[in-house]
């Protein structure tokens, strides 16, 4: 033992100077070593380790605990935060826009995302089947505003070929808006005006319109709900040519 | 000094860790939420009825809609069945305007769909039964079966809407009556 005078004497008195020796001659090389070796799950460990395995434990296992919850943390939090968010937003995989219109053709089927199908556990949608028909859903106008309950919008345009479809004003949950009147805020082709190419125009807002009138009321945001029922659309081939009608704002009575 | 750089390396370490987590939580609590919901379709109409019973999913028939988002101008009724017990046949005579059907499984994906163009004159008979199911009625078809779309569905439990286009008011009590008189039976064979 005495012969190798390298080692530190563990008769050495103070302990800073033994603490201090140890940490020069080993423990610095060789920590090094390790931060090369180990893998990104021990590294946080090894990074806050060399300077005492030995002494001051407390302190350093109050860290780890600190490090392992706030790991635990934001892997909670934000995993959960993060579907929940998902899940909230209107638009999101899966979505075909055409102009200011949105559908899922996919929705509600067994080859839909995991989005859409968390989205139909979650809200017991019970989506329109392909024979059925599509739904389109606009949430803004030409100009790329959101669309308002208490704006006066034209609808104009070409439908696409279907054996029939509904046209409806609907709220945040895409319900009809309530607007406390026998007539529904919502329209359908076979009791539509026509024009001579056999486009059609609707006018949507509080006040009677001549031409198709869709009624709204009430204040905050809106949706249009456009369906087609019978429609050779549904199926996903029939999509790519297909020109749905404008949605233009003409005025607020705010 | 170094105690700082080693603390700071030690929270980025796992703050990195975190996020790493998140990424596996968020796809965990992906794919947990079809199986654990209670708030799916099946979820919700259990509550309202039972079995082979026809429940309407609109709120014309009164409380709040079963099912959110149905189109306004549209009247829906539902049956969930099992087919563990059997196959289920669901029959609406009367005539509407245009009424469409789609069955779902169990968490709510539509498996199958068509609408009155596909039935014989259409009038909505349909049977609801598993590929084995088949194979047995196949061998023998019953004479009351013959004019029915047969549904193959691989599944047990599940559930049967019926869609019915109302264009205007005086349409509703007609389409009423239609799904008044529509029946959702365990068909025995």
């Amino acid at each position: 033992m005495g012969g190798s005078p390298p080692l530190p004497s563990w008769n050495t008195p103070h302990p800073t100077e033994l603490r201090s020796a140890t940490f020069s001659r080993k423990g610095r090389r060789e920590s090094r070593l390790q931060f090369n070796i180990v893998p990104l799950a021990t590294r946080a460990h090894a990074a806050i380790s060399p300077s005492g395995n030995s002494s001051c434990s407390r302190p350093l296992m109050l860290k780890n605990a600190f490090l392992t919850l706030l790991s635990l943390a934001i892997a909670i939090v934000g995993g959960g935060g993060s579907v929940w968010y998902a899940l909230k937003v209107q638009d999101g995989v899966g979505a075909i826009r055409i102009g200011q219109w949105t559908a899922f053709p996919d929705i509600g089927t067994p080859s839909a995302d995991p989005y859409s199908k968390a989205r139909v556990a979650r809200e017991g949608v019970l989506a329109l089947g392909r024979a059925e028909g599509l739904s389109f859903v606009a949430e803004r106008d030409t100009a790329g505003a959101e669309l308002k309950r208490e704006c006066t919008y034209t609808i104009e345009g070409g439908f696409p070929t279907a054996r029939f479809w509904t046209l409806y004003a609907a709220d945040q949950s895409l319900g009809v808006v309530e607007n406390g009147k026998p007539r529904l805020a919502a329209l359908q082709s076979y009791g539509v005006v026509r024009q001579a190419d056999n486009s059609v125009i609707i006018s949507a807002g509080h006040h009677p319109m001549p031409g198709n009138w869709l009624l709204t009321d009430g204040f905050g945001r809106m949706y249009f709900v456009l369906t087609f029922y019978d429609t050779p659309i549904a199926s996903s081939t029939g999509l790519s040519d297909v020109s749905l009608p404008h949605i233009v704002k003409v005025g607020c009575n705010a | 000094m170094r105690n700082f750089y080693a603390a700071m390396r030690g929270l980025l370490h796992a703050v990195l860790l975190g996020l790493l987590g998140a990424g596996i939580v968020h796809i965990a609590v992906l794919l947990l939420v079809p199986e654990f919901s209670e708030r799916d379709a099946w979820s919700r109409l259990s509550m309202a009825s039972d079995l082979y019973r026809m429940t309407r999913l609109d709120a014309e028939a009164g409380g709040a809609p079963v099912v959110k988002s149905v189109d306004p101008l549209f009247y829906a009724t539902a049956c969930r069945f099992d087919l563990g017990e059997g196959m289920v046949r669901v029959k609406a005579p009367g005539h509407v305007p245009f009424w469409s059907v789609s069955v779902y499984d169990r968490s709510g994906h539509n498996i199958y769909s068509f609408n009155d163009h596909t039935a014989t004159g259409g009038v909505l008979d349909a049977v609801v039964l598993t590929p084995a199911q088949m194979i047995e009625v196949r061998k023998d078809l019953p004479e009351d079966l013959q004019g029915a779309i047969f549904v193959e569905a691989p599944i047990e439990e599940g559930i049967f809407v019926i869609r019915a286009f109302v264009p205007d008011d005086s349409w509703k009590p007609i389409v009423s009556r239609f799904f008044e008189q529509s029946s959702c039976e365990l068909q025995d064979f």
